[in-house]
């Protein structure tokens, strides 16, 4: 499992790529990319500040990331999340997930990001022509969540 | 001497991370966040008026009954939003 908290901008597509590479034995690659949109909740978006807490916020997406791979028996995974300064349409988090079959790939991307959302150590700043304002998880986000952790039993 | 850590919208209102020796009325983790909020009424104020979670040398801790450590680094964290 490779956790990593980016400071500048990367490729999705090269960091899945080295991740993939040398797994033969995997018959499943599923990746997800969460990108910076230039318009939210109706207003425009010129940057996106990440605030994180060094040590603590690797830390806790390691331990998150672990569990849920432990949950769906998913032998591989990847977190890679940008924190600092991201202008629209750079990619801000990428998680890709290996196994033997599509079934537990699909499902851990999909409830890692559920979690990440809400849990990980991260805190969004948007900043426009508005001005600037600090971004909290949205109701639809602590649903999912709540929807993620009831799907534990 | 105690280190303090404020992120996302509690390091705008902070503007920085400090370290203090630990003030005479301050034994635990309540009494520093109220000290905090005598010292810089806007930052106590948003840290009552949000769910924020405190950090004590990198290891969660919900309760604030627990005693400060004057080598103890302590963080203050508001709502995540990662992803």
């Amino acid at each position: 499992m490779q956790v990593r908290l980016a400071t500048a901008r990367f490729d999705p597509q090269q960091e899945t790529a080295a991740f993939a590479a040398g797994h033969a034995d995997m018959g499943a690659l599923v990746s997800f990319v969460g990108l910076c949109r230039e318009t939210n909740d109706g207003r425009d978006v010129v940057e996106l500040f990440i605030d994180h807490y060094a040590g603590f916020t690797e830390q806790e997406i390691t331990r998150i990331a672990a569990d849920v791979a432990g949950r769906f028996d998913c032998p591989d995974l990847l977190v890679v999340h940008r924190v600092g300064s991201i202008a629209p349409g750079e990619a801000i988090v990428l998680v890709a997930a290996l196994s033997e079959h599509r079934g537990n790939a699909f499902e851990v991307v999909r409830v890692l990001m559920d979690y990440l959302k809400t849990d990980a150590p991260l805190w969004k700043k948007e900043s426009g022509p508005d001005g600037a304002r600090w971004i909290e998880p949205r109701a639809e986000d602590r649903a999912r969540r709540a929807q993620a952790e009831e799907e534990r039993i | 001497m105690v280190k303090l850590v404020f992120l996302g919208k509690f390091r705008g209102l902070a503007r920085e991370d400090f370290e203090t020796p630990l003030p005479a009325e301050v034994h635990t983790l309540s009494d520093l966040q109220a000290w905090i909020g005598r010292r810089d009424p806007a930052l106590g104020s948003a840290m009552a008026g949000t769910r924020t979670q405190l950090v004590v040398n990198q290891a969660v801790v919900r309760d604030l009954g627990l005693p400060v450590n004057d080598t103890d680094e302590i963080a203050f964290l508001p709502p995540m939003s990662g992803g």
